[in-house]
């Protein structure tokens, strides 16, 4: 198959590739695989706990190509956004930034998975009173 | 037409292969473009039509695991793997297993496998075939008894546990080929993922 420019671009140099302590501050983590193929993604959050911006990003994919740019890209998104924000990234958005073809969406769903399940992970660490706020996503 | 009506059979799993090997040679032979030589081509389409559907679904229905995936998909109105509209849920357990699994395989590819890093990979690689074993006995026995079984209102827990074991049985087919793969033993024809 052939991969666009930028799937090989963040696969041949992916961005922000690695992993936080689980419990450090403000980290959220999020775990998750795709049943269609087996493969597994990481995406980590550090979130700044007084601004709720989003400070740092890190992922690891055991996953192909696609997989791994999207989460590549997602982790470089990530960076800057309000947790708020973060929420709304959609997979069709990396679909488009990567021009990922129809049999490797779930690739990319894969990414917004992970995104989610940080998001959801930070919550529950480390926003004790915003309960409600967490439950809305 | 589904691939069960192709045979007339009804929406169970349960199938005696032989018998269904025995129908689709005689529907090939029913099929077959010799006999319609002398037919207009439109019914000359029909038939290659005919007979292509016949293969298609053969194939999806000969194997048992393949006609639990082909199942679950029709129970759901899809037709291809794209666009799960429930996306079965992973035991977080096994994801978290099959990463770590990934990570020491990913450090020792780094380090070069001598004899202990190889031994250290035959390990885990074979308690997951085993467990890939359990899946697929799963599948092929209580859950497509459970399903042929299953008052209407059963069925989407069935399906459901299918769509489970399903997925189970991908993250372990994904991290045994992936280590098949780092200690030069492909097993042809065991697990027939292929990622790239
Ligand atoms: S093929 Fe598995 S995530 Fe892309």
């Amino acid at each position: 198959m052939a991969y666009s420019e930028k799937v090989v671009d963040h696969y041949n140099n992916p961005r922000n590739v690695g992993s936080f302590m689980k419990d450090t501050p403000g980290v959220g983590t999020g775990l998750v695989g795709a049943p269609e193929c087996g493969d597994v993604m990481k995406l980590q959050i550090k979130v700044n706990l007084q601004t709720g911006v989003i400070e740092d990003a890190k992922f690891k994919t055991f996953g192909c190509g696609s997989a791994i740019a999207s989460s590549s890209l997602a982790t470089e998104w990530l960076k800057g956004k309000t947790v708020d924000e973060a929420g709304k990234i959609k997979n069709t958005d990396i679909v488009n930034e990567l021009k990922l073809p129809p049999v490797k969406i779930h690739c990319s769903v894969l990414a917004e998975d992970a995104i989610k399940a940080a998001l959801a992970d930070y919550k529950t660490k480390w926003i004790k009173e915003g309960a409600a706020a967490a439950s809305s996503t | 037409m589904d691939h069960f009506q192709v045979f007339g059979l009804p929406r169970r799993l349960a199938i005696d292969t032989v018998e269904l090997q025995r129908k689709f040679y005689e529907l090939s032979r029913l099929h077959h473009p010799d006999f319609h030589q002398a037919a207009s081509p439109e019914e000359q389409a029909r038939t290659l039509e005919a007979s292509a559907r016949l293969n298609t679904a053969y194939r999806a229905l000969r194997d048992p695991i393949a006609r639990v995936e082909y199942l679950v998909r029709l129970e759901e109105g899809r037709d291809t793997k794209e666009g799960a509209t429930v996306k079965p849920k992973a035991p977080p357990e096994l994801l978290e297993e099959m990463f770590e699994i990934q990570e020491a395989l990913a450090e020792a590819k780094v380090g070069g496998l001598d004899e202990a890093g190889r031994a250290a990979l035959v390990a885990p690689r074979d308690r997951l075939m085993v467990r890939l074993e359990q899946e697929n006995a799963r599948l092929v026995g209580p859950l497509t008894q459970g399903w042929d079984a299953a008052a209407p209102a059963e069925r989407q827990r069935v399906l459901a546990a299918m769509k489970e074991a399903l997925a189970t049985r991908a993250y372990l087919g994904t991290v045994i080929d992936d280590l098949n793969d780092a200690l030069g033993e492909s097993l042809e024809g065991y697990v027939t993922h292929r990622r790239h």
